[in-house]
């Protein structure tokens, strides 16, 4: 694949690099004040981390040579899809570095919380696709992190009792939540995959 | 001449806006001006042709393929290279690595012939001696011609080029009319231009555009041709003239339907142009 190289440095290095700073920074601060978190404190601050994670993303599809590199064969679904594959790793390391920078004795399940890092990601990734879609802009990534900074406040606030999805580790609805992160994960990537392709007509893609 | 490119009915709305509307061309071989006033759906038209939007309406055909459906897209985009109006680079590529990134991306599978294809347009651009330096470092020309570079490699048989002398000095334009002049010789090149001394210099066939329609289509002497006789000097601006100005001479130049006894000029492109977009204001307000 000819493409990876020069697609590697192509990627938004600068907002992915912050965001995963910005992470590691949130949930290795009870470490290095020697603060003993409760677990809900412990919670907090991993989807805090999950948040600048899902930031960093958001910026994912941006490309200043779009107009240029528009109009060619290689399709922009495959292009998108190979952006997403070259962070994958990193990004599945650093969210192991950022469980593992919790104290272990107050760190929620690994895997439902992870659930919702990936959620998180995937609702970033989504709305990046959707405003490539839609738009001419060529970074779309601030606007993208505008609009996941408004939903992560808005979602806890009004999302109805029976659809909570912020609960605590030792909620009795916290498996019910999880079914519900996971269905969002499958939707969300589902409608990022969606955006994928370029549309042939405009009723069909507009 | 067989046309290598036609449309026919291309319409497109962004909300309420007519951006194009009912459009019907035919291009050949050779360097296509397209002029228009600011928001005439020029641009609109190029984007639509280089399959970056899909029109509402309408079909088109670019070298025997119809973009209308997935594997026919896929063929004109392979035979295509699109310059747009602010093409954007990523800045600490070297030229030539940008321009081999688009080649893959045109497909051009094979390194060592993409890198020679490579270093062909870089020479035919006269970038070969700063192929090798960051596009961040390189002048607006300059950068200017690694996206023209872009646009050529793979030898597409249809350019698409939206005012790519805008921001250039006379020299960096001069030059600029060169390329294009070159890259016309065996293949269709449509070029979206402000400057009328483009089209006269450059090319065999003219389009004009207003208000996302084409008002105009002919050879650029069938343009000008369409201001003889609507041009005069005389030593005061002419009320009743569609425009005047005042010539380095002193004596005012009009262009409009002439008084009676009125000292004819030598028409130009411009005038035609002036006045082809007059009849099109004076057909919209009616």
């Amino acid at each position: 694949m000819e493409l990876v190289g020069p697609l590697w440095r192509t990627l938004p290095w600068r907002p992915l690099a912050a965001a995963g700073a910005l992470g590691l920074l949130v949930v290795g601060t009870p470490a290095a004040t020697g603060a003993e978190p409760a677990p809900w404190q412990t919670l907090l601050l991993l989807r805090g981390a999950a948040l600048a994670g899902a930031l960093g993303l958001a910026f994912l599809l941006d490309d200043p040579a779009r107009h240029l590199t528009g109009p060619v064969p290689t399709p922009r679904l495959l292009r998108q899809a190979l952006r997403v594959a070259l962070v994958a790793p990193l990004a599945a390391l650093w969210w192991t570095a950022v469980l593992l920078l919790v104290p272990s004795a107050s760190r929620p399940p690994a895997g439902e919380v992870s659930l919702e890092a990936v959620t998180a990601g995937a609702f970033a990734l989504a709305a990046a696709a959707l405003a490539v879609r839609l738009t001419d802009e060529a970074r779309p990534g601030p606007l993208v992190a505008a609009a996941l900074l408004v939903a992560a406040v808005l979602v806890p606030l009004l999302a109805p009792e029976d659809w909570a999805l912020f609960v605590q580790a030792d909620d009795p609805r916290w498996p019910a939540a999880h079914e519900r992160w996971a269905v969002l994960a499958a939707a969300l990537t589902a409608a990022a995959a969606g955006c994928g392709p370029e549309p042939l007509g405009r009723r069909a893609g507009r | 001449m067989t046309s290598t490119v036609s449309a026919s009915g291309l319409s497109l709305h962004y909300g309420r806006t007519r951006a194009l509307d009912d459009v019907s061309l035919r291009l050949t071989p050779g360097v296509t001006g397209l002029l228009g006033p600011n928001g005439a759906g020029k641009t609109t038209l190029l984007r639509v042709l280089a399959t970056a939007v899909p029109a509402d309406r309408g079909a088109f055909t670019v070298l025997g393929h119809d973009p209308g459906t997935s594997r026919g897209r896929q063929e004109v985009r392979r035979r295509l290279g699109y310059l747009p109006q602010t093409p954007g680079f990523h800045p600490d590529f070297t030229a030539f690595e940008f321009v081999d990134y688009v080649a893959i991306l045109k497909e051009l599978a094979d390194r060592r012939e993409r890198h020679r294809e490579v270093r062909r347009v870089l020479e035919e651009v006269d970038l070969a001696d700063v192929r090798g330096r960051r596009i961040k470092k390189l002048s607006g020309g300059m950068r200017q011609r690694v996206a023209l570079a872009a646009a050529l490699v793979g030898d597409p048989g249809f350019l698409v080029l939206d005012e790519p002398t805008v921001g250039l000095d006379p020299e960096q334009r001069m030059r600029f009319r060169e390329l294009i002049a070159g890259a016309g010789e065996g293949r269709t090149v449509l070029l979206s231009t402000h400057q009328t001394e483009d089209v006269a210099m450059l090319c065999h066939r003219v389009i004009v555009m207003a208000d996302g329609a084409v008002r105009f289509e002919g050879t650029p002497a069938e343009l000008t041709a369409r201001a003889a006789g609507r041009v005069w000097s005389s030593t005061e601006k002419d009320p009743g003239a569609k425009a005047g100005w005042r010539t380095g001479t002193g004596s005012f130049r009009n262009v409009g339907d002439p008084p009676p006894g009125a000292e004819p000029a030598e028409p130009t492109l411009e005038d035609g142009y002036l006045l082809v977009l007059d009849d099109a204001d004076t057909e919209v307000a009616a």
